[in-house]
């Protein structure tokens, strides 16, 4: 099993703790979505996993081994870090070549993740006179360059055209049903929730929460049912009788919050009111993910309390 | 993983920008067109060193010699490049080992033909004044020409791997080896002989009047740059890439 493993993981720059005592895992076969603010701490973790960074204690492995020991890295973890890492004057091609050469990767394999990023047909030409969406493109063919069962992936859908948002998609839903263990961080929402199995979500540099995504979601966002009725004054006070906290919006329309779908679709039956539009709203990340935040402003805005040395 | 994919790695990294391999033919240039100068001068100089009037360009070619190195370097050092390099060879020291070898051996090569090319050009325009340059002058001239364009090189990959910026590392160098080395350099004898530019040239001269001898004077500036390098890879594996 080729999972990451963070434990207790904390740096420090300067008096700043960058990262707090982190500890989850990443399990392989699914996408995990790494979220947070940017400062929470998301790019420090994945630099450490990398042992670019050395850690102010704690440790992060990949499958059980630090990063630097590994024996041909490119071949188990692959990472996209910046998008503008590749020489401005270097052409997309003479930059894999070269990346290729360190863990003896053949340079069929070279013009295959070209092939596969969609660059083959601007693979000679200088990387200065690329957009940020092509540069994202590069950074993901040299992460996949090894093949690796491991992929770390920091915004990579920064700059993207919509085109390309919906091809990092469906590659991160393939890597995933293949079986390989990949992290993608984001502060985008409603792109998170569309590849994103698991959460791992940060916040100045502690973990938040890790849990799936449904799963997060269910916690904090009440379900809600939508409902619509010929008789918009008997439904209100069909809700009133019941104890249901409803609010009126546009054509009649009402909201019932904290409620189940099951449950009033009972309720108008039995009332014998005439139902236009009975459905369940689902809670969206966005949602979960500002009610997480707002618990931890409120929690933050308490004193800080003193730094430990 | 052994040291041969690295190496090769920085070897392409190398040879795929254009503007270190101008880099390169620049050293060859700017020495070859001013030792051809400086031989044209011939006032009665009672100093005059036909060996080192032959290597006078050398002086110039060692600027772009240091732009080389310091470059080669420095590229590593903009956008998170460095990041991609040490995630592919995460073993620092044979990371900054391969960089140093990839700057190292083309300079050494370059340095080798320059020296040839130098030495046919620069004796040709002494003509007759040349005469008194024995075999082993001559030889000693190029090979040392080659090596001290070589350890320049490096001094200046040292330096920047310290200060991770190729600018500057040439704002510090080329107004020492421009400005220090030609005023402070003109008195023998003292400390001056001992800067890492003024010490490898006495390789360069028939005669040497300071402290040093030819191969001693090398070796000084080996030295500096074996400090240079010793303090690049220290910084390279002791910081956060």
């Amino acid at each position: 099993m080729t999972s990451i493993d963070v434990q207790d993981l904390t740096k420090e720059y300067g008096s700043k703790r960058a990262v707090d005592r982190l500890t989850f895992s990443v399990l392989p076969g699914r996408v995990t979505g790494f979220l947070g603010p940017n400062g929470a701490g998301k790019s420090t973790t994945m630099r450490l996993v990398l042992g670019l960074d050395r850690p102010t204690s704690g440790t992060a492995t990949v499958g059980g081994r630090a990063y630097a020991t590994l024996d041909e890295p490119l071949r188990k973890v692959g990472a996209l870090l910046d998008a503008g890492a590749a020489h401005g004057s270097r052409t997309a091609r003479d930059h894999l070549r070269a990346l290729a050469a360190t863990n003896r990767i053949s340079e069929r394999r070279v013009d295959d993740v070209l092939e596969e990023t969609g660059l083959t047909s601007v693979a000679r030409r200088r990387v200065k006179t690329y957009s940020l969406g092509m540069r994202q493109r590069l950074g993901i063919a040299a992460a996949l360059l090894g093949d690796p069962p491991v992929v770390l992936l920091d915004e990579p859908s920064n700059g993207l055209d919509p085109e390309g948002i919906i091809w990092i998609r469906e590659l991160l839903r393939r890597l995933a049903r293949e079986g390989r263990t990949v992290l993608v961080s984001s502060h985008l929402m409603n792109e998170t929730a569309s590849f994103a199995d698991q959460l791992v979500v940060l916040g100045r540099g502690r973990l938040l929460a890790d849990m799936p995504m449904r799963e997060f979601i269910h916690a904090r966002v009440q379900p809600r049912v939508r409902v619509r009725s010929t008789d918009g004054g008997a439904l209100a006070s069909l809700f009133a009788e019941h104890g249901i906290e409803a609010v009126e919006g546009e054509d009649g329309r009402w909201t019932a919050l904290d409620a189940r779908l099951e449950d009033i679709g009972r309720l108008t039956s039995a009332a014998g009111l005439p139902i236009l539009e009975l459905a369940a709203e689902e809670g969206t990340l966005e949602q979960a993910y500002l009610d997480l935040t707002a618990t931890e402003t409120e929690f933050a805005a308490v004193p800080t309390q003193p730094q430990e040395a | 993983m052994s040291f041969a994919p690295a190496l090769r790695a920085e070897w392409i990294k190398i040879r795929t920008l254009r503007s270190l391999l101008w880099g390169l033919l620049a050293v060859l240039a700017a020495t070859v067109a001013f030792s051809a100068l400086a031989g044209l001068d011939n006032s009665d100089d009672p100093e005059f060193d036909p060996l080192f009037s032959t290597f006078f360009g050398v002086s110039f070619g060692q600027i772009a010699a240091i732009t080389f190195g310091a470059q080669a370097v420095s590229a590593e050092y903009q956008g998170g490049a460095l990041r991609v390099s040490l995630s592919a060879v995460p073993d620092r020291g044979r990371w900054f080992l391969a960089k140093t070898v990839a700057i190292g051996g083309p300079a050494l090569i370059v340095g080798l033909v320059t020296g040839v090319a130098g030495l046919v050009v620069g004796t040709s325009v002494l003509g007759s004044r040349a005469n008194g340059l024995t075999w082993a002058e001559e030889l000693r001239g190029v090979v040392g020409c080659a090596i001290y364009l070589a350890l320049m090189a490096l001094f200046a990959a040292g330096l920047a791997a310290v200060l991770r910026s190729g600018v500057a590392t040439l704002s510090i160098l080329i107004p020492f080896l421009l400005i220090v080395s030609f005023v402070v350099g003109g008195a023998s004898g003292t400390v001056a002989d001992f800067l890492p530019d003024k010490a490898g040239q006495t390789v360069l001269h028939e005669t040497s009047g300071g402290a040093l001898g030819p191969w001693s004077g090398l070796a000084v500036t080996a030295l500096w740059t074996a400090a240079a390098l010793g303090a690049g890879a220290w910084c390279v594996r002791r910081r956060d890439a």
